[in-house]
């Protein structure tokens, strides 16, 4: 079954239509595992998280949000397994950073129908720092610049580990540590924020979500601002951490190419609705990312690896 | 320098300066002579001039506290708790209290103008609080401009009250509106110190969160913090703490926008060590302002308000002209 469709791939011959992944959510809500087997083989390997009775770590379930009576997000449902690495795409004002904040309940205002569950929970049974302890957060890039260094962000981030009063022990400090090296910023520890060039900065943004040490960590557009070559060694990083450490990544990007590249699942949504969601190896085969974004693509063939990609 | 040590030696020689102060004045008084019981130098240092530099001090520490979480809040440099209309509010509350005094000849006791300061202040943070969430959560730009908006409304108000008083009250008015910190008395010290230490206590406990805060409303919430609570706390107790050296003092300008500025300038935006530096920073300014108004035309005095005002206003320009690199304010 998967397999079959893994050999489509490498063999660059993606099926015209299937009705395996119909652009119907409801075909595939229904079997969560099914798409697990696939979402790892474009990587090459096979982390499967979980065994088949494995519950999500992130479900949202007929998600709908609202700010004065206009619908951002209409009937939003994902189920979301720990390992897996999720690209949230769509055109702009699909609601993808809404989304995201819903999920961390950043949203101040607005109104929300159905639910956001974490860990089989409902999300607004969590405290503030509770939810901050397992769901890490790197925010859109751009605006105020904060007055402090690298490694000053990345101590802030150990908040939801340390209490009221008591300051940040051996062990935070080695968790900040931990962080700054991972994202390759030991050297730039002591550097101010301001004076970082963008694709630097955003890595710290990187390093103290990391430094947070959540089990599932959200971003948005963090991209973005980067060259080529930094948005790639961020791509990289992640899928690092996704495969290493069986972090949960949930990626709001613009990079339509990103999610073909790195396999694992894609959302997909445009003005507010899902109109997709299942392995992202599927874009490429036309209609989905026609759908949702109104216009047509052009699909070329990778000149030396499997799949295609995706033009504008 | 470590930054703890740095602020070791801002807290020494602040504490040396602050104790410093009543020594000085019309006369210097030998420090020898203040432990000789009813000598003049005695009395004097013991009745007048520590009471009112304790004044001074605890007040100087409750605005630059004020200026400090406000501007943590707001991200600004020139959020103060008077751009935001606290002060205007106690002010309004004590002209009224001054006003009806004249009036009705209404007896409240000594404590009249610290309630009606606080009323003030507490109906200024009502206004700015329902204008800001009615346009949907709370957003640092909304509260911002509503507190401009109140600051101004209120300011009218007391320009109004002061019109209808007659001349001795209005003029009761005017000198209270230019701050001056001689009528302290010792029994309201008490309640200042009070104020403005457990006021110091919860700020500096709030720290970490104002750190994240600085780093930005939504980072913050993400990494746990309560934000409505937080926002809430921050105003009550900025807002208590002011409104009571209002009503002491009256509206002395610019201190809680010069001290903490400074304090910045050598700590950086780490709250757990600015906020002990910034009180007791705070304070030792006050204090030598306090001392300034004293000397710089003795023997008559000089309003505080006006010293502090005449050192702000260029302090505000410089701080308009000292742009870094990064082209802001901070």
């Amino acid at each position: 079954m998967p397999d079959d469709e893994h050999t489509d791939m490498s063999a660059n011959n993606p099926p015209a239509s299937s009705d395996r992944w119909p652009g119907d959510k409801d075909a595939h809500r229904g079997d969560n595992d099914a798409h697990r087997g696939d979402k790892d083989a474009p990587r090459g390997d096979n982390h499967a998280p979980g065994g088949d009775g494995a519950k999500p770590v992130l479900e949202a379930d007929h998600f709908s949000f609202s700010i004065e009576g206009k619908l951002i997000l209409d009937d939003v449902s994902c189920r979301i397994y720990a390992g897996d690495f999720v690209s949230v795409i769509g055109p702009n004002g699909a609601g993808k950073s809404t989304f995201l904040k819903c999920l961390l309940r950043l949203q101040e205002k607005g109104r929300s129908e159905g639910r956001i569950v974490l860990d089989g929970r409902d999300i607004n049974t969590y405290g503030q720092k509770q939810l901050a302890r397992v769901v890490s957060y790197v925010p859109q890039a751009g605006g105020w610049i904060p007055p402090f260094s690298v490694r000053e962000l990345a101590r802030l981030s150990r908040f939801p580990h340390v209490s009221a009063v008591a300051g940040l022990s051996r062990d935070d400090e080695l968790a900040v540590d931990k962080a700054l090296e991972l994202a390759g910023l030991g050297r730039l520890a002591g550097r101010s924020l301001k004076t970082l060039s963008g694709g630097e900065r955003q890595k710290a943004y990187l390093a103290a979500a990391l430094a947070q040490e959540g089990r599932v960590m959200l971003l948005d557009e963090p991209a973005a601002a980067l060259d080529p070559k930094h948005a790639f060694e961020l791509a990289v990083l992640l899928e690092k951490l996704n495969k290493e450490d069986n972090l949960t990544v949930i990626m709001v990007t613009h990079d339509l190419n990103h999610p073909l590249r790195t396999g694992g699942l894609a959302l997909v949504l445009s003005g507010g609705r899902e109109t997709y969601f299942g392995p992202s190896v599927e874009l490429q085969r036309e209609g989905i990312l026609e759908a949702a974004f109104d216009h047509k693509f052009l699909y070329l063939d990778h000149p030396s690896g499997p799949g295609r990609l995706v033009v504008a | 320098m470590s930054f703890p040590l740095r602020v070791g030696i801002l807290i020494f020689l602040s504490l040396l300066a602050a104790a410093a102060c009543p020594f000085f004045g019309l006369t210097f008084i030998p420090p020898e002579s203040i432990f000789i019981p009813d000598h003049p130098d005695s009395l004097v240092f013991w009745r007048l001039r520590l009471p009112r530099t304790a004044a001074a001090f605890f007040a100087g520490a409750g605005l630059s506290l004020g200026g400090l979480v406000f501007q943590a809040l707001f991200r600004n440099p020139l959020a103060t708790p008077f751009t935001l209309g606290v002060s205007s509010g106690a002010s309004l509350g004590a002209s009224v209290y001054f006003w009806l005094g004249g009036v009705a000849l209404v007896k409240t006791g000594s404590l009249g103008p610290l309630f009606s300061s606080l009323a003030g202040a507490a109906v200024s943070v009502f206004l700015v609080w329902s204008i800001t969430s009615s346009r949907g959560g709370l957003q640092t730009a909304v509260m911002l401009l509503a507190g401009v908006v109140v600051n101004f409304f209120f300011s009218s108000l007391v320009l109004f009250v002061q019109y209808l008083s007659d001349a001795h009250d209005s003029l009761r008015i005017m000198h209270w509106l230019m701050g001056s910190l001689a009528g302290v008395e010792t029994a309201r010290l008490a309640e200042l110190a009070f104020v403005v230490v457990m006021g110091g206590v919860f700020v500096f406990l709030l720290s970490p969160q104002m750190d994240l805060l600085t780093a930005g409303e939504e980072l913050a919430a993400s990494r746990g913090v309560r934000l409505k609570t937080l926002k809430l706390s921050i105003f009550v107790s900025a807002s208590v703490m002011v409104g009571t050296v209002v009503s002491l003092a009256g509206p002395i300008g610019f201190v809680g926008l010069m001290v903490p500025h400074a304090c910045r300038l050598f700590l950086g935006w780490n709250h757990r060590r600015l906020a002990p530096a910034v009180f007791f920073a705070g304070g030792a300014f006050l204090a030598l302002c306090d001392l300034a108004s004293r000397l710089v035309l003795a023997p008559a005095e000089v309003p505080i308000g006006i010293v502090t005002a005449l050192l702000g206003g260029p302090f505000f320009l410089w701080i308009l002209f000292r742009t870094n690199s990064a082209g802001d304010l901070f």
